[in-house]
């Protein structure tokens, strides 16, 4: 049996019970121009209208562009994270997202479909701290 | 603008510079400034002054060090357009017809701000798992996919500026002998495809400018040329689809090319008319798309430019001939500052070894994050 799952910082993805389900990030809609954003906002960015509603974003996307960065993740804590991945993210909604990658630099191409994740960043009274990431979807 | 010149301009060379505080370059770089305009501290009549890193009250205390005259002094910030932004509201004090002469100093330690950074263990969030090299890597990515971009070209940029750098003695890095393409390829991978050479350095540094109406600097250097701000524009973004809410951006690219198209339109010029650029080449990336973004030439012909040696020193427009980001470095406030300062050395044909023939007129161009643009074409009379 695995332990409880909390998110890193509250507010921008789920963390569903079901291990098997993926996160959603948390986003807005524009209820007048229908234009969809993360993180969640008051007011629309496009039209400035105060009629947003709360919505979840779909768990895939796809790949606009990458990187793997040599530098630690996450500070000292992780240092044997070297050589970790960042992408942006095309949402099928509309937003672009930044967000880490899982796996090698190789597994990934301009393009292709991702899907989230979360993975366990460290243990904090019995539960697992969890960010939210991408990685190839699986085929 | 109108009737607003550069007076004076003054460095405290960028540099690794544990024993140096931000006080002693702020003052250094304030009175080599006031020594080029002919003018002493008691001339001054306003201050703007811009900072990163240091703590809060740094410019008020900064200023103390020149004398206590009582002028009215203004902190500004603006991430890595700072100096820059600090520049622009000391050209509206003397073009409002408020201050005939205002000095804008920036300084930064950035040594300061990474030795405290590292003592927070804590695990951090998105924001500082996308580093900027993260981020500007993928502008990287997606050229090379767009446009079939080679990590050689990126190194040229890299090796050209670092090669400037070794021209100018305010620069951070001084390399020995000639930096080849190879070299730079071959140094440490930051964030794939950017190498530690194709990236601005950590610095410290402090630049400055004293700004006021043009008949002084005539009064003062009847025998110099009279360099005129014509443009200073900053814009912020607009939203577009696609946009990036969360980590360490700069924006849209688009921010480049309407900042830079409204410099034009407010100095009555157009890219083709820029002798010398100055660019936010914090990694040769940015260098890249900026030839494009700003009109120095057309819309997927950066790489053969540069290929050309378009933008090198003696080609047909210099961009970064002080070293830039990557070699002059960029500690923070002073480094829009220090493109001022190389602009207004090359247009009065002072800038020894790296002169570039006839420079008439220059563009500096900052991205500053969060994020704005700011854009000024200085030009000699």
């Amino acid at each position: 049996m695995s332990r409880p799952r909390v998110p890193v910082k509250t507010g921008y993805f789920t963390v569903p019970d079901d291990p098997n389900e993926p996160p959603r990030l948390l986003g807005t809609r524009c209820e007048d121009c229908d234009e969809h954003f993360f993180p969640r906002r008051a007011i629309c960015a496009k039209c400035l209208s105060e009629r947003t509603v709360d919505v979840l974003l779909s768990p895939r996307g796809t790949l606009y562009s990458y990187t793997f960065v040599h530098f630690p993740l996450f500070g000292s804590m992780r240092v044997e994270h070297v050589g970790y991945g960042v992408g942006q993210v095309d949402l099928p909604e509309g937003p672009r997202v930044q967000l880490p990658l899982a796996g090698k630099q190789e597994e990934y191409k301009v393009g292709m479909p991702l899907e989230a994740e979360l993975e366990p960043l460290r243990e904090q009274d019995g539960q697992d701290v969890v960010i939210i990431r991408f990685r190839p979807v699986a085929s | 603008m109108k009737d607003v010149a550069v007076l004076g301009v003054g460095m405290h060379r960028f540099g690794m510079l544990p024993d140096k505080s931000n006080a002693d370059m702020g003052r250094e770089a304030g009175m080599a400034a006031l020594r080029d305009a002919g003018l002493s501290f008691r001339d001054v009549q306003a201050a703007y002054i811009g900072y990163i890193f240091a703590p809060v009250m740094s410019g008020a205390r900064t200023l103390k060090e020149f004398g206590l005259t009582g002028i009215p002094m203004q902190h500004v910030e603006n991430a890595s357009a700072t100096g820059s932004a600090a520049f622009r509201e000391a050209c509206f004090a003397v073009a409002s017809g408020r201050h005939d002469v205002v000095m804008v100093l920036g300084f930064d330690k950035m040594t300061a701000m990474i030795q405290s950074s590292s003592q927070n263990t804590d695990p951090a969030w998105l924001e500082d798992s996308i580093l900027p090299a993260g981020f500007f890597a993928m502008w990287a990515t997606r050229r090379m996919h767009e446009r079939g971009t080679k990590a050689d070209q990126l190194a040229a940029i890299a090796a050209k500026n670092w090669n400037n750098g070794a021209l100018n003695p305010m620069s951070q890095r001084q390399a020995g002998e000639p930096v080849t393409a190879e070299k730079v390829l071959a140094s440490r991978m930051v964030a794939w495809p950017l190498t530690a050479m194709m990236s601005c350095p950590i610095g410290d540094g402090a630049a400055c400018a004293i700004v006021g109406r043009p008949e002084i600097a005539r009064r003062l250097h009847p025998g110099r040329p009279l360099v005129r701000v014509l443009a200073s524009e900053l814009q912020t973004e607009r939203y577009e689809r696609g946009h990036l809410f969360i980590g360490p951006v700069v924006g849209p690219a688009r921010m480049s090319i309407d900042t830079s198209r409204a410099a034009y339109a407010e100095a009555g010029l157009g890219p083709e008319d820029m002798d010398l650029v100055q660019v936010h080449d914090a990694f040769a990336i940015e260098e890249l798309e900026y030839y494009e973004l700003l009109g120095l030439c057309r819309e997927g012909e950066a790489e053969t430019c540069i290929e050309r040696g378009d933008f090198a020193l003696g080609g047909r427009v210099p961009v970064s001939t002080d070293g830039g980001l990557i070699a002059r470095g960029h500690p923070g406030g002073p480094t829009g500052l220090a493109q001022i300062w190389e602009t207004t050395l090359q247009l009065r044909g002072e800038a020894g070894k790296r002169q570039v023939d006839n420079a008439r007129v220059g563009l500096c161009h900052m991205m500053g994050g969060g994020s704005v643009c700011a854009i000024h074409i200085l030009a000699r009379d």
